[in-house]
């Protein structure tokens, strides 16, 4: 048994004990301790979202209600990207202690903060779900998308996680880099406003953006109650396999490498 | 039956002179290729090679930086090997820093799961030996109390019984032998025998030179990265002694 012969899956699969370990730490601590715990990854987004639905809908003259239900529906597949792109930035500069000091596939702490933050993403959707309904949005059979939505939206956002854990032990300042640029793609997304408002010489920066896609695959479904366009199936498919090989490749080139620079 | 063999390992270490590299030094650096490079390259471990097989008992000896550990972190698959190869045959347990896992706001018994888990052990193997775990370690009271409140000699305790709850082919040891009272000392040294007893194989690093000879049928020396002494307890450990002499 020679140590560059341990295949990439079947190490990730005999340590899925370490990693769901992991998972559950992530999970754990965030609120232990607070009186009011889990449901903080509830209140927190949602009064935010609340704010910014009444001050938004009356800026651009729009129906609370009809509006909040837009805008929720295209923060949830937002803040789950947002998260895992920033936080897995660091993942491995955390995790420095335990990295040096023993062997683990190091595919791990990625892809346990993505799998942490799904998990958070799935239960706040639970509840955004109820209170998109009671504001009135619409019941149908495109729902069952969903979980399709959020398997694609999965695949994207780790495949960038990757790439971000990897750079950022290169490149420390990433960290605030990312922090600027997922502000900046906050706008540059139409996640406040639809897409065709955005009018004149920076349109074309949304047709370049490749989160576009992923928000209409959750805003059909729970916005406009019909399944998402032929086109925004597959072009979520295809960036989530763009965004996925690159990472891999990345990754498996560099992570041997990374404990040298940590 | 296990074994490591190991050929022409070489582990190279960049030093960067400015320690932390940034973007902007990197783009930098992108247009001054002409100007002196920002790092250095040391070799830590440098073109060693040796076969260790089943029944060795071996010390590594040698000065501060020699590469002693990194020799070992090598065998841990923790550092990638930058020339050379190293197999090895056999469930291997490293024991480099107890407690390196261990997570300040988890109860005891949630980093016995957490830091087992690191370690290798299934959930069902950890089930099994938890309790013994914790009798082991005298925690039975604290046991669901958060470790950051634990005193350094429980902290201690509770890592060494995890880290020590079961027997593996090849056993790694950096200089470890847990704290705590003259009791516990004791008992952990008696576990420490037993399990170098039952290993089929046992590497260490250590400073004390008499546990060396008292442990180990075989010791290697290591001096800048480089083997430079392979033989019985007695006669390298006089070797380096006086090589020290010499200096």
């Amino acid at each position: 048994m020679k140590p560059h012969t341990h295949s990439f899956f079947g190490e990730l699969y005999s340590s899925r004990n370490v990693l769901w370990q992991l998972v559950a730490q992530q999970l754990i601590l965030r609120y232990r301790r607070t009186a009011l715990g889990y449901l903080w990854t509830l209140i927190n987004p949602l009064l935010m979202m609340s704010i910014m639905a009444l001050v938004f809908s009356t800026l651009f003259n729009a129906d609370l209600k009809t509006f909040a239900v837009f805008l929720f529906t295209g923060m949830i597949p937002w803040n789950f990207f947002s998260s895992v792109t920033t936080q897995s930035g660091t993942s491995f500069i955390n995790n420095e202690g335990l990295i040096k000091k023993i062997y683990l596939p190091k595919v791990i702490f990625p892809l346990s903060i993505t799998s942490a933050l799904l998990i958070d993403t799935v239960f706040s959707f639970f509840a955004l779900f109820l209170i998109i309904l009671t504001l009135g949005g619409p019941l149908s059979w495109a729902l069952l998308f969903i979980p399709i939505a959020f398997l694609l939206l999965f695949i994207f956002t780790l495949g960038l996680g990757l790439i971000t854990s990897i750079a950022t032990v290169y490149f420390r300042d990433l960290q605030y880099v990312i922090l600027i640029i997922m502000q900046a793609l906050f706008f540059l997304t139409p996640i406040l406003y639809k897409p065709e408002a955005l009018k004149g010489k920076v349109a074309w920066l949304i047709t370049l953006n490749p989160v576009v896609p992923f928000i209409d695959l959750f805003r059909a479904p729970l916005y406009l109650g019909s399944l998402p366009s032929q086109s925004t199936i597959i072009f979520s498919i295809l960036f989530s396999l763009v965004s996925i090989t690159i990472g891999l490749i990345i990754f498996l080139w560099q992570e041997k490498k990374i404990i040298f620079r940590l | 039956m296990s074994s490591i063999s190991i050929e022409n390992l070489s582990i190279k270490f960049r030093i960067y002179h400015d320690s932390s590299p940034s973007l902007k030094d990197y783009f930098a650096n992108l247009f001054r290729r002409k100007g002196q490079s920002a790092y250095s390259d040391f070799w830590a471990v440098k073109d060693v090679s040796c076969e260790i097989n089943a029944g060795d008992r071996v010390g590594i000896v040698g000065h501060n930086g020699a590469g002693k550990s990194t020799l070992l972190k090598a065998l841990c698959r923790i550092y990638e090997s930058s020339d050379g190869l190293v197999s090895v045959d056999g469930r291997l347990a490293p024991l480099l820093e107890i407690g390196a896992g261990f997570h300040p706001e988890f109860t005891g018994r949630e980093n016995i799961y957490l830091n087992g888990a690191i370690l290798g052990y299934t959930k069902q193997q950890l089930k099994e030996i938890e309790p013994e775990v914790i009798a082991f370690a005298e925690l039975e009271e604290f046991i669901d109390t958060p470790v950051k409140y634990y005193s350094t000699g429980m902290y201690m305790r509770l890592a060494f019984s995890l880290a020590t709850a079961m027997h593996t082919d090849i056993l790694i040891l950096d200089e470890v032998f847990a704290g705590g009272d003259a009791a516990f000392m004791a008992k952990a040294r008696a576990r420490m025998h037993e399990m170098i007893d039952k290993a089929n194989i046992m590497i260490m690093v250590s400073h004390d030179h008499e546990l060396i000879k008292s442990l180990c049928n075989r010791v290697i020396w290591l001096d800048h990265g480089k083997l430079v002494g392979d033989g019985s307890p007695e006669e390298i450990v006089q070797r380096y002694l006086l090589g020290k002499v010499n200096e």
